[in-house]
């Protein structure tokens, strides 16, 4: 008796222990929506959408409603970190299952377009009244084609600018940054702003397309080759300019490299440990939720170079759809009304992102109440360098970032460094 | 209710035996799908360049381990992975020990304080991490404020390459002890008390009857906790990640065979080199492990 209990209770627990695994996901191989909260994908017009970004999630939700309310079809926005999404995102492309709609990146798309994981949009795109692709900027558009197709919509555009402490700068009884300012300007100013409370700059290592990436491309050095094939670390402009970032933390001006491996850009200049920090537009929401950055913070122009050249690094996301999604048109539906116009005028007056499509960013110049964000868009009619790129991006940024630790230190100049670097990433190019 | 007192020997055997494989079905099932199979798809991608997302592998043979044996930095993640091995595991399990000792006797508050030893267990690891990395945050870290008002200076407890090996053993100390006693605390229950009255009576103190008596009698969970908690210790990675960024000067001397691993196949997409580094983890296991139980016929009781 006690016997057939005990087999019914193992039954039970069996069969709904598999219900419980079963019942999560449509498939087995859903592992990639266990990492969020449901798990479930689309069922009967419901689209997923994956991002990184929980900043953006409200102002995108809002959008997201409005595409809901014209067109029925409703859409579950999943948030994975940065630092777990591609990780995520892997997962589910190897297992064969991908979210409908994800954000692609530059750093990744070009892996996922040549393993033919992302839908192939020309044919949408062509038929489409919404979606131009000359609307939107070049090397964007550009990103996300791949042997002549396209594979993403472009989503926003982002540029780098200045932010400073006002406060520091009137004790200090320093002018405020204007375009007039050079990099031998913002250096001057550092050092005048360095105290014994508080330190002039962030320079950062990770932090390199907002930091030392600009200065690279304005001396006319370059990360890597047009071709994507060679580096470009051994150009002595790529070194004079590396060098000039790792001096703020060598000679003090700047928090030292431990403090900022330890610690984020953006912390270091919230809780006014820094004067100054060049600072990424997608940092507008994070930044500007900090009540001491809405009193003590403003935006100046990227400085330029002592002959007038002004260079900031950009880069946009795409809106791509997994090539073997469930939901191909309400994909694109999602897709296509993203990218239109309408969508991409909202996104810039909520203050999400700046976006992608011509002209429609000037509203999120001003979608901070008392807080000018005109030198995000300023920069563009100087020269706009696309975000440097291949393949396997992260392996050889990843090797550079690492080496250069000992320049930062001061323990090697960014010569000795950057010829390192320049070699291992040569290699690692021929692999790709 | 009546259960027949004698059944066919064959007949009881047969369906003990059918029982036992079925309730252990489960887990042997878990056992075999998410870990032994594994083990041999890594062996087998070791020896590919793995292309992305699982398609396009190329057989490369030995080339992965050529690479592997010349890469320095493997070979001082192997360091790494022993310091970190040698401060973690002789101090949580002497700690656990002398807690379980002391809280097997019989007190007030008892059943609290082996709470209160076992709570760090039940907190999630990256919970953990992220705790203690401000906890030891070189500007802003608890730690530091806290040696700053009596007069020392500010330590870069993770980010000093001589001391982040430690800092972070600390955590793992801290995360495992309540383990380690639990397992003490049932071990020591085995241990007849006649032999402390014994003990008592001729004289003995305290100190002479756990070294005379507790720990040759706990030897048999002495030697389990130290084998199992070396094999742990060995392939620690969630701290390292959580507590270390990638641009941290001290990673090179604290990152460990496993961070190698998951940096080389999950950040890097290069599966077959992190697969490589991976059997070499494994076999520094086995032959500890092996050495262990070797050892052990001579020092068990």
């Amino acid at each position: 008796m006690r016997k057939k209990i005990a087999l019914l209770l193992t039954f039970v627990f069996i069969v709904s222990g598999l219900t419980a695994c079963g019942g999560g996901g449509s498939d087995e191989s859903k592992d990639a929506s266990a990492k969020t909260e449901d798990g479930s994908t689309s069922s009967g017009g419901t689209v997923t959408l994956a991002i990184w970004e929980s900043i953006q999630e409200p102002g995108l939700r809002e959008i997201c409603d409005d595409f809901t309310a014209e067109t029925g079809i409703k859409v579950d926005i999943q948030v994975t970190p940065w630092e777990q999404y591609w990780t995520m995102l892997e997962a589910g492309a190897t297992g064969g299952a991908l979210p409908d709609v994800f954000w692609m990146h530059t750093k990744e798309a070009e892996r996922y377009m040549s393993s033919d994981l992302l839908l192939n949009l020309d044919e949408q795109i062509e038929a489409s009244d919404k979606i131009d692709l000359s609307n939107y900027y070049q090397d964007i558009v550009n990103m996300y084609n791949h042997e002549e197709s396209q594979y993403a919509v472009p989503k926003d555009i982002d540029t780098i600018a200045l932010w400073y402490n006002k406060t520091y700068f009137d004790e200090a009884g320093l002018d405020y940054p204007d375009d007039t300012w050079t990099w031998a300007d913002l250096k001057e100013a550092a050092e005048k702003l360095t105290t014994d409370d508080h330190y002039g700059f962030v320079t950062r290592i990770a932090n390199n397309q907002e930091n030392w990436y600009n200065l690279v491309y304005a001396l006319g050095g370059n990360i890597i080759s047009d071709d994507l094939t060679t580096s470009g670390y051994d150009n002595p402009n790529t070194i004079e300019a590396i060098q000039y970032f790792a001096d703020f933390a060598i000679d003090g001006t700047s928090p030292d490299q431990t403090a900022t491996s330890e610690n984020t850009a953006a912390a270091l200049f919230e809780s006014g440990t820094a004067a100054m920090s060049l600072q990424g537009s997608w940092m507008l929401g994070s930044l500007i939720d900090n009540e001491y950055i809405q009193e003590n913070a403003a935006v100046a122009i990227i400085p330029m170079t002592d002959d007038g050249t002004r260079v900031s690094i950009y880069n946009g996301l795409g809106y791509a759809a997994a090539a073997n999604t469930e939901y191909p048109a309400e994909a694109w539906a999602l897709i296509e009304y993203l990218g239109s116009e309408e969508a991409q005028l909202k996104q810039a007056e909520l203050g999400v992102t700046l976006s992608a499509f011509k002209g429609t960013s000037d509203k999120w110049a001003d979608s901070v109440e008392g807080f000018d964000l005109s030198p995000y868009l300023a920069v563009m009619d100087d020269t706009l360098e696309f975000y440097p790129h291949s393949k396997n991006t992260t392996v050889w940024e990843d090797m550079a970032n690492e080496k250069l630790v000992k320049v930062w230190t001061g323990e090697f100049t960014a010569e000795e460094v950057c010829k390192e670097i320049a070699e291992e990433m040569n290699a690692s190019l021929a692999e790709e | 209710m009546a259960k027949p007192k004698v059944m066919k020997g064959t007949n009881q055997k047969k369906s003990e035996f059918i029982w036992g494989w079925f309730f252990i079905l489960p887990t042997m099932l878990g056992l075999f799908v998410l870990n032994i199979i594994p083990i041999f798809q890594t062996l087998y991608q070791s020896f590919f360049k793995t292309g992305d997302f699982g398609k396009g592998n190329i057989f490369v043979g030995l080339d992965n381990y050529t690479k592997m044996f010349q890469d320095s930095d493997v070979w001082q993640a192997l360091l790494n992975t022993g310091k970190y091995a040698i401060i973690e595991v002789p101090f949580s399990i002497a700690i656990g020990l002398i807690a379980a000792v002391l809280l097997n006797r019989k007190m007030r508050g008892r059943t609290v304080f082996r709470t209160i030893f076992f709570l760090p267990m039940v907190a999630a690891p990256a919970g953990v991490a992220m705790v203690w990395r401000w906890l030891y945050n070189t500007e802003f870290g608890l730690i530091n404020q806290l040696l700053g008002k009596i007069g020392i200076e500010p330590v870069k407890w993770i980010s000093n390459p001589n001391i982040a090996f430690a800092s972070i053993a600390v955590v793992g100390i801290w995360s495992v002890i309540g383990y380690n006693m639990i397992l003490f605390l049932a071990g020591l229950q085995e241990i007849p008390r006649d032999y402390y009255e014994a003990a008592e009576i001729d004289g003995a103190s305290s100190v002479k009857q756990f070294f005379n008596i507790t720990i040759p009698l706990l030897s048999p969970t002495l030697f389990f906790v130290c084998v199992t908690r070396i094999i742990a210790a060995l392939q620690v990675f969630d701290l390292i990640f959580m507590m270390m960024d990638k641009t941290n000067e001290a990673l090179p001397k604290t990152q460990t065979l496993s961070y190698l691993f998951y940096k080389y196949s999950f950040i890097q997409n290069n599966k077959g080199y992190g697969s490589a580094i991976v059997m070499l983890l494994l076999v520094v296991i086995m032959i500890i492990t092996v050495i262990q139980m070797r050892v052990e016929k001579h020092v068990n009781y």
